[in-house]
């Protein structure tokens, strides 16, 4: 194999696949990234952690076809210290490969091409495409809730489903346990029929990372097992959670008949203040609500105690609930628009916060005991 | 916040009950044949541990917790016997139900020793007549022995416990307390273990009366958090209070093996015989905690711990196991093999902060 890219080009592309492979691996050539040069093809890179793979092509001179594979961590930290528009040459030959750039030279140990694994997609028969804004947001207002609490690993991902209510939609969940976040679009051409799905945090989490580089659309293809995002240059091919996403619908509330309508912004603010005394441990900032306003406040043991009165509009009986600061700031964060609804009922139910019954994003929070 | 007693506090009897060789004595009495020998409760095989050794055994030097192999070279005529902790656990019950008919103030501190406040029991007069009634009674029983310590506090009812072993009894009365004291090298004193123990030794300080002619202020800079509880012990001065069932801390198994467990699969099937153990205890004494501690030890003794708490008690047997393995895949892979693994589990009941004020809570969604 023998081949020449440039610096700025390799190293974005390694940027992409080296975050997939994991710092410590049991097995080495996990720890390699698949460099493959494709006569007129330019070259291609590959990385996997067995459940996650990507798969970048980018232009390069190939002089000579073939592939091998390096580390890919090492590979990535040299080409970032190689001098700004350099061409770098790669060319693998009797177990190394050579890596030249200006007067750099560099003669990594490699391990056979053969022996490194490729995810098997096989048949994935649903395919449509989400444009690559559309698909930022549904992750946006989406990911911070998914559950990090791997005993409950079928909460490890967004869920995606596809449904009939008044029209046929997409639906994204993740839910930990106190709260949920839920995204609902139109549904794509070629999603009909699709297998709901549990996208893994890593795979969303390297996705969203992509997307930051990505206009036009996303084209993705999946079956019960497998999903693959055609992102440009770049295909990313994860294995799904293999469980079942519980019925997340029933923990929305529909029959919430305190309503406080709010401006988002002086709430979020408040919010963070107040919290700057609360403990890392509890977190928890309450809020009474009365006639078009409402009271936050945070009292801690340590520190002392903090309140700040932000106007609203609300109309039923006063009464006091409590919410863990960082989930609120978190959905708080989320939603646009100059006035959000909050559709309470006791201290101790589900909260369901949206910007309105038209907004494609929704929340529950569930409260904290104060 | 003041922890001293009022000075005029009402004195307190305090009786200490502690089994002599109690595993190596049950042994010893339902096996004839073991009587009057050397007899240690463990296994002998290469990386066995003496959990109790009877009283000829210890005469060559043999101790509890001391590595098989180690009491066999002292004691080449030493029989080992397999634990039976059903059977301990058994004649455990019979002794604690004992110490109920007096009192229920008992603190039982493992199976085989307790704490005792027989302050408020009128039908003897004196503690010393209950202690000495308590061992007859023991004996009757079970068929062993226990020695019994009698003083004002625990600490010092727990040392005299020892001072008269095996079957004896060692009244401090609280004129006497602080000469008892005084005489005691600090290596008994409890929390002193001989890390301290060497460090005090270098100061200059081996006995309770050294300890005991020290300042505050130079315990506090030199031995910190503790100081105040050394000051105190060395004047014969400690206001614990008998806590009747013990609230449960924590609850945990560990093994060691034989061979190194160099894979993972390897691992995880042994974690799964550990869990195995801890959850039929957890559910014996509907003790559910929410932190999982897995512990493990390189076959170079490095011995890393690693603890996660779930928002909620641990719920099943493999949930403990799941916990435990996603602990163990942070420490492995790892060159060096694997000689123990060991599993606890913490944060039982109400979730309590460092300063003991209930922790706000978090309601879940009913997922």
């Amino acid at each position: 194999m023998k081949a020449t890219i440039e610096r700025a080009v390799l190293l974005k592309s390694l940027g992409h696949v080296q975050s997939v492979v994991e710092r410590r691996n049991t097995i080495p050539i996990l720890s390699n990234v698949l460099i493959e040069a494709v006569e007129g093809g330019g070259i291609k890179l590959m990385a996997t952690d067995l459940d996650l793979q990507i798969v970048e092509t980018v232009e390069a001179q190939v002089e000579q076809a073939g592939a091998t594979t390096v580390s890919a961590h090492t590979l990535f930290d040299i080409v970032r210290k190689l001098p700004e528009g350099s061409q770098v040459s790669l060319e693998a030959a009797e177990g190394k490969m050579a890596v030249n750039a200006g007067r750099a030279r560099f003669n990594l140990s490699t391990l056979p091409r053969d022996d490194f694994p490729v995810i098997a997609e096989g048949d994935l028969p649903t395919v449509f495409e989400i444009p690559a804004a559309t698909l930022r947001e549904i992750v946006d207002k989406t990911r911070f809730a998914i559950s990090t609490e791997e005993t409950r690993y079928y909460l490890n991902g967004i869920f995606f489903h596809v449904t009939d209510d008044d029209q046929p939609v997409l639906k994204a969940a993740a839910t930990d346990g106190h709260r949920l976040a839920r995204f609902t679009l139109p549904r794509p051409d070629g999603a009909e029929g699709m297998p709901d799905v549990i996208i893994p945090r890593k795979c969303i989490a390297e996705l969203r990372k992509m997307l930051d580089e990505l206009d036009g659309t996303v084209e993705i293809a999946l079956s019960d097992s497998k999903v693959r995002f055609g992102l440009g240059t770049a295909v990313m091919t994860s294995k799904l959670i293999d469980g079942t996403f519980p019925d997340y619908n029933r923990v929305i509330p529909t029959g919430n008949d305190k309503l406080l309508k709010i401006d988002p912004r002086s709430f979020e603010e408040g919010v963070d203040r107040v919290a700057t005394i609360a403990t890392e441990k509890t977190r928890a900032v309450k809020m009474a609500l009365d006639t078009d306003k409402i009271t936050l406040s945070v009292t801690s043991p340590e520190n002392g105690t903090a309140s700040e009165e932000v106007a609203g509009q609300y109309g039923s009986d006063g009464f006091e609930i409590g919410f863990n600061a960082r989930y609120l700031l978190d959905i708080l964060g989320q939603v646009q628009g100059d006035a959000i609804e909050v559709h309470l009922a006791d201290a101790a139910a589900p909260t369901l916060i949206r910007e309105n019954d038209k907004a494609s994003a929704l929340y529950v929070l569930m409260p904290m005991r104060v | 916040m003041n922890t001293d007693p009022p000075e005029n506090a009402p004195l307190r009897k305090i009786i200490h009950i502690d089994m002599d060789a109690f595993y190596a004595s049950v042994e010893q009495r339902d096996n004839p044949e073991l009587r009057g020998k050397p007899v240690a409760v463990g296994g002998s095989s290469g990386r066995g541990v003496v959990a109790a050794a009877s009283y000829e055994a210890r005469q060559f030097g043999v101790r509890s917790a001391m590595p098989s192999v180690t009491a066999k070279r002292r004691c080449p005529d030493l029989i080992f016997v397999r634990a039976r902790f059903d059977i301990y656990r058994a004649v455990s019950n019979q002794i604690r139900a004992i110490f109920r008919s007096y009192t229920d103030l008992v603190e039982p501190l493992s199976l085989d020793e307790a704490y005792l406040d027989v302050t408020d029991y009128r039908k003897l007069p004196t503690a010393t007549a209950v202690a000495e009634e308590i061992r007859e009674r023991i004996e009757e029983a079970t068929g062993l022995t226990a020695s019994a310590g009698v003083s004002y506090n625990k600490f010092i009812a727990k040392i005299a416990s020892d001072q008269n072993k095996p079957n004896g009894i060692c009244v401090v009365t609280p004129k006497q307390g602080p000469a008892f004291v005084a005489r005691l090298p600090v290596r008994r004193f409890h929390g002193i273990g001989p890390k301290t123990a060497e460090k005090m030794k270098r100061m200059g300080i081996e006995t309770g009366a050294d300890l005991g002619a020290q300042s505050l202020e130079f315990l506090q800079a030199n031995f910190g958090k503790s100081a105040r509880y050394y000051y105190r012990a060395a004047r014969g001065m400690d206001d614990r209070q008998v806590k009747p069932d013990r609230v449960r801390k924590s609850l945990g198994a560990e093994r060691t093996y034989g061979q190194d467990l160099k894979t993972r699969e390897a691992m995880v099937a042994k974690l799964a015989d550990v869990a195995d153990v801890v959850w039929e205890r957890a559910q014996k004494s509907e003790s559910f905690g929410r932190t999982v501690t897995l512990k493990l030890r390189y076959a170079d003794f490095e011995t890393p711990t690693r603890a996660r708490s779930l928002p909620e008690p641990v719920a099943s047997r493999d949930e403990l196991l799941a916990v435990g393995t996603a602990l163990l895949d942070t420490l492995i892979p790892d060159q060096r093999g694997v000689r123990l693994l060991g599993l606890t589990m913490s944060g039982f009941g109400v979730a309590e902060d460092a300063d003991g004020e209930t922790e706000t809570a978090q309601f879940g969604l009913e997922l």
